[in-house]
């Protein structure tokens, strides 16, 4: 029982990782807030469950929830990084409550508010489920390192530190910058998948703006543009949660709690250190 | 029935839930206009508005007035509160925009769930004697006239306080030019305190008509910010007449979107009416043109 307990929780604070730090891509190296990477989360874990449900293995499945989570993103990229001012930000927001409309909607595809229930696991032993979420996201996150260490990454950063200079030096920076969301949100779609296939469930809540605040803390609290300040970040902020639920109250209120604590930690981090506790750079 | 029979009725829905999306757009974009940042947690208000009117009517049993003019000065406070803690100690820092946009939302979502935590998620009523008339063409609620009375009245007072005041005309100021604004001796800190506090009436009102006509529930907020959001920007997020027009023409597009596709769509709607003006006409059928600076 404990055991299972401490299982969960690690298995969430992976996925919570690899969604931060994709996240983190695209929001602190490249310097695009976007709002919206639940979004391609959700969709990733949509493609995910809709292809295992009927028949598709699910390593086919969680590539192309990557793949198609990336194709989508590219698509929103492609048309809205050119936007002037916060307007990328807020077209970003859009697109998550576009996409709570149509999964809401789409009934034949989606079963609409009903959600997909039955979703098949990948292992069923949640132990070995674990070693796996580790192995993916381990190799996932060891990517975005890579690529954040090389000549692209500089680059995106150079991009986000002064973007006019990094034009002047012959960079194109609309095709960075989409390939940065390109990349981000592939990743997304993978940890959806990885979500989609431990709680064996999806519905439109998965969009909910809640779910991408609680991110958004874990990427500002750990430090923007810090991939260890993510990881310690999720890990002690997901035991200060879990602590949480020792206190007898309703499962509800608890959630409320959560997001009250942490959206607490997030405003007073925004006012006193705006850069994050392992962070480099503010956005 | 014929798409043209339907149509005035159409109309009508769409003006009222434009009325609703302009009220809360108008104080978006008085915010925007004076404070120049994304003001997203007015969709805090607009619930802190509509659940202490649903406190004041149910659980201490006062009258629509007063139970209106205590929810006003509640929303009143938590706005002033809110920019003590938060927005003051941010603009001292010289925030950027994104963090001051950033903290709204966060502020928005924080009060859905401390409202969730007082009231819990499942939806109220404030009961209200509605009844209808048949117009022929069309049918309208009692609310629904009170809805439309209401906002012509408050924007019309908006109107003239930006236009004739002292008030309106220190809030021009500082919106033109901060710095030149100080020089003559106008108290930005003042300036923005008022502002806020008339975002709030503006944005009370707002939720307390949309719990009268729809429920409550604690994130009723977080959607119609973002009507009021995408109706500032089609009208032009810098002119808040214009962000009423902007209400009132997504309220309607979406009405009249409806009978062609699901109702559940009318996001999907406002949201592509939403991308195609930010791409081809960012600064909105009435804004001035945007500068390039940022």
């Amino acid at each position: 029982m404990i055991l299972d307990y401490f299982v969960s929780i690690i298995i969430y604070s992976l996925i919570y990782i690899l969604i931060v730090t994709s996240l983190n891509l695209a929001y602190g190296f490249t310097g695009l807030v976007n709002l919206g990477h639940m979004a391609f989360f959700g969709i990733g874990a949509y493609v995910s469950a809709l292809l295992t449900i009927h028949g598709v293995p699910w390593y086919i499945a969680m590539i192309l929830a990557g793949a198609i989570a990336s194709i989508l993103g590219t698509i929103m990229a492609a048309i809205t990084v050119r936007l002037k001012g916060d307007y990328f930000q807020v077209v970003t927001l859009g697109l998550v409550f576009m996409a709570i409309a149509i999964s809401r909607n789409w009934i034949s595809l989606t079963r609409g508010a009903l959600g997909l229930p039955g979703v098949p696991s990948i292992i069923s032993n949640k132990f070995y489920y674990m070693v796996f979420v580790f192995v993916i996201c381990a190799v996932c996150v060891f990517i975005i390192n890579l690529i954040v260490k090389s000549k692209t990454g500089r680059i995106f950063q150079a991009i986000r530190d002064d973007e006019t200079a990094a034009a002047i030096l012959g960079k194109n920076t609309y095709f960075y910058k989409v390939l940065s969301i390109l990349i981000s949100t592939f990743f997304a779609g993978i940890a959806g998948s990885l979500f989609v296939h431990y709680i064996n469930f999806v519905d439109p809540t998965i969009f909910d703006l809640e779910f991408f605040v609680l991110m958004l803390s874990f990427l500002i609290i750990g430090g923007v543009a810090s991939i260890k300040g993510t990881i310690i970040s999720v890990f002690v902020l997901e035991s200060v949660y879990e602590s949480l639920r020792f206190i007898q109250i309703s499962p509800e209120i608890i959630g409320a709690l959560r997001v009250m604590i942490f959206m607490g930690m997030l405003l007073v981090i925004l006012i006193i250190r705006p850069k994050g506790m392992f962070g480099k750079v503010v956005i | 029935m014929p798409f043209t029979d339907i149509l005035p009725q159409l109309l009508v829905n769409g003006l009222i839930a434009g009325a609703i999306y302009a009220l809360a757009a108008s104080g978006f974009s008085l915010v925007y206009y004076v404070l120049k940042f994304q003001y997203f947690s007015q969709g805090a208000i607009m619930t802190i508005g509509a659940y202490s009117f649903f406190a004041f009517f149910t659980f201490l049993k006062i009258g629509y007035v007063a139970a209106g003019i205590l929810s006003i000065i509640i929303s009143i406070l938590a706005a002033l509160t809110i920019n003590w803690l938060v927005y003051r100690p941010l603009r001292k820092r010289k925030a950027t925009p994104v963090i001051l946009l950033i903290a709204s939302i966060v502020l928005l979502i924080f009060s859905s769930s401390f409202i969730l935590s007082l009231f819990g998620s499942s939806a109220k009523t404030i009961p209200f004697a509605n009844k209808a008339y048949d117009f022929g063409i069309f049918t309208i609620t009692l609310l629904q006239i009170w809805i439309i009375a209401s906002s012509i009245i408050l924007f019309f007072v908006l109107w003239f306080v930006l236009k004739f005041t002292r008030l309106g005309k220190a809030m021009r100021a500082i919106a033109d030019n901060k710095d030149v604004a100080q020089i003559v001796g106008i108290n930005p800190e003042k300036i923005y305190t008022f502002t806020f506090i008339i975002a709030s009436v503006l944005g009370a009102v707002a939720g307390v008509l949309l719990g009268l006509e729809q429920n409550l529930y604690p994130r009723m907020g977080v959607l119609i910010i973002v009507k009021g959001f995408i109706s500032a920007v089609v009208g032009g997020i810098t002119s808040v007449p214009g962000s009423i027009i902007g209400g009132l023409t997504i309220g309607i597009v979406e009405n009249i979107g409806i009978w062609f596709l699901p109702s559940g769509y009318k996001d999907v709607i406002s949201f592509t009416i939403l991308l195609v003006f930010l791409l081809f006409r960012p600064q909105g059928i009435f804004g001035k043109r945007l500068r390039d600076d940022s």
